[in-house]
């Protein structure tokens, strides 16, 4: 290419990359600013005295410990039960042959796609039918049933990669099928485990539509229902501190996606992480 | 860089190719019972979770389901009375079309861009490319409810830097306390903003990896034979890009078609019902209003709208190449 070539491709990339930084810039900007500096006519582009006050005011709102424990044990059932769950179905579906696979898959497929609504609110109803609306339980169920399909589909991936001699040969030692998965496959395939894990990990601490309609009681919400009803009483919406907040809450996602970026792309197309 | 070239699959691998079972393990392992117990913890599992609620809100979209059914238990059949009545009621059909509008306009900008920015990623050095490529993950990895908390704060009226950033353009006057919540086409606008922002890339970083895969020479070739840079990227790169380009796009129409945490966090429907698509009709409907039984109706309707398009995205993605 031309030296111009690259030259206008390099300025091209610094605008893209200024533009779309920019949102991500001003919550971590405003995250670290005094009050009076949040709120000025003239915005300051750098925290002219940076302070942690917001983060504290943020960790120190009454319910935060609370709901963060919600959500981290609602997020590691769900993850604990979609990858256990997930790896022998994928299993199943990748390593042997038999009448009705490639329905399941197509369901399987087909579940992902469904609107949002369409499984809350039946799940709504019947929960409420059995009291159990607002209870970890019924959270749970509900990201399963959203996270359990794509797990299937993203680990199915790695066990298709894995070359049929590596089973064929532990099965001519005389292994049984069990002792082939558990010792010869299940190990193979476990960075496709830790990928699912943390898809897992992603689609339920980001959930907010099933925990901001099954919870009511504040002591039950998880952190995306604490965070889009974060306000301050005494002043309004304070927006330092919503930016600390959400500073806080994106942070471990953004980690796990760089963490996993090989693989972003193949989990989203199987629905994992919903824009 | 993802390396995967193959959309559906993960583990960045090549098309899986798995080795034709011979004749005898074929027929040996139709016998054999491990698929049935491998896959009925997952079966149930997701029968009750998926398959039961999907029956249940069907049976429900055929009953009076209201607020008074919550506490008392009690509701009637009434046929095919809900699918009736919204058939009839104008603001279903409303928002029905904004859907669709809004889908459009949505998809739309995020494939454009998306497009450009996978292209312009096969032209950058190393450095630049990594850049980008991170900028692309920090966008796509922010949660929705955080970077719709984002956007209300960058679009408040007063405070906000977009409304800052207008005024010093000064060509629309004083727009310091500009109210992007209340205005439906300011509304749709940072809606439609955020959801590009979010959306681009996945679209940029799926197609780069499939752009990164056409072979160099047919490029090189159009060039020899006097073709434009465009003409280049037109005639040979699209056309290799093509069933990638549509997974993206049928994928896309269905995340946005589905699209309800950012409308409901940005405007919730407002103002009136301008911004109320058929994801925040359904949940007005249903959590709202809590006609439960109303709301199940139009959620049916939705699915069975959507379901075509699933069908045409499994269907591509057999064609793709994809072994179920």
């Amino acid at each position: 290419m031309t030296h111009r070539g690259r030259r206008v491709a390099g300025t091209l990339a610094a605008i893209f990359c200024l533009v779309w930084l920019f949102p991500v810039y001003w919550m971590v900007n405003t995250a670290f600013k005094p009050r009076p500096e949040v709120m000025t006519a003239t915005p300051h582009f750098l925290p002219a005295h940076p302070t942690l006050d917001n983060f504290v005011t943020a960790v120190g709102q009454p319910q935060f410990l609370t709901n963060l424990r919600n959500s981290v044990v609602v997020v590691t059932l769900t993850v604990v039960a979609s990858v256990v769950l997930g790896i022998f179905a994928a299993a199943a579906l990748s390593r042997f042959r038999f009448p009705g696979r490639r329905t399941i898959m197509v369901v399987i497929l087909a579940v992902q796609m469904l609107p949002g609504t369409a499984l809350l609110i039946p799940m709504f109803v019947m929960f409420n039918s059995i009291d159990l609306l607002g209870t970890y339980l019924a959270l749970v169920l509900a990201y399963v049933a959203t996270v359990l399909p794509f797990s299937i589909w993203v680990m199915r991936g790695f066990f298709v990669a894995v070359p049929a001699e590596v089973e064929q040969a532990a099965q001519l030692d005389g292994a049984s099928t069990w002792a082939v998965l558990t010792r010869v496959l299940f190990p193979l395939v476990a960075p496709g485990v830790v990928a699912t894990g943390i898809f897992a990990f992603i689609a339920a601490w980001n959930d907010y539509l099933f925990a901001y309609t099954f919870l009511q009681d504040q002591s039950r919400y998880t952190l995306p229902v604490w965070l889009a009803s974060f306000t301050n009483p005494h002043t309004g919406t304070d927006f330092g501190g919503q930016m600390a907040a959400s500073v806080l809450f994106s942070l471990p996602v953004v980690g796990f996606f760089l963490f996993i970026q090989r693989n972003l792309v193949a989990g989203m197309s199987a629905g994992a992480v919903k824009g | 860089m993802p390396a995967t070239t193959v959309l559906p699959d993960a583990a960045g691998a090549s098309p899986p190719t798995p080795p034709p079972p011979t004749h005898r393990s074929r027929r040996r392992r139709r016998r054999d019972p491990a698929p049935l117990w491998l896959l009925s913890p997952a079966g149930l599992v997701l029968a009750v979770v998926t398959l039961a609620p999907i029956g249940f809100l069907l049976f429900t979209s055929f009953t009076d389901y209201n607020q008074r059914t919550l506490f008392t238990g009690r509701y009637a059949y009434v046929g095919l009375d809900q699918y009736s009545r919204l058939l009839a009621d104008p603001a279903f059909w409303a928002s029905l079309l904004r859907t669709v509008l809004f889908t459009a306009a949505m998809v739309a900008g995020s494939v454009l861009i998306g497009m450009g920015v996978s292209h312009l990623l096969t032209r950058l050095g190393r450095i630049w490319r990594y850049t980008v490529t991170v900028v692309l993950i920090v966008a796509w990895a922010m949660p929705n409810v955080a970077s719709s908390l984002v956007w209300n704060w960058l679009f408040q009226p007063g405070y906000g830097i977009v409304n800052w950033a207008l005024d010093q353009l000064g060509i629309f006057g004083d727009t310091t306390d500009l109210n992007w919540a209340q205005d439906p086409a300011r509304a749709y606008l940072s809606i439609w903003l955020l959801i590009v922002w979010q959306a681009v890339p996945f679209i940029a970083l799926t197609l780069n990896a499939a752009e990164t895969q056409v072979p160099p020479e047919y490029q090189e070739a159009a060039r020899l034979d006097g073709a434009g840079e465009l003409a280049v990227y037109r005639i040979v790169v699209l056309n290799h890009l093509r069933p990638t380009l549509l997974l993206v796009v049928i994928l896309s129409v269905i995340w946005d078609y589905n699209v309800f945490n950012q409308i409901w966090l940005i405007s919730r429907g407002g103002p009136g019902d301008a911004t109320a698509t058929l994801g925040v009709f359904t949940y007005q409907t249903a959590f709202v209003g809590f006609q439960v039984g109303r709301g199940a109706a139009v959620s049916v309707v939705t699915t069975l709208l959507l379901l075509g398009l699933t069908a045409l995205y499994i269907r591509n993605l057999l064609r793709s190449g994809e072994d179920l």
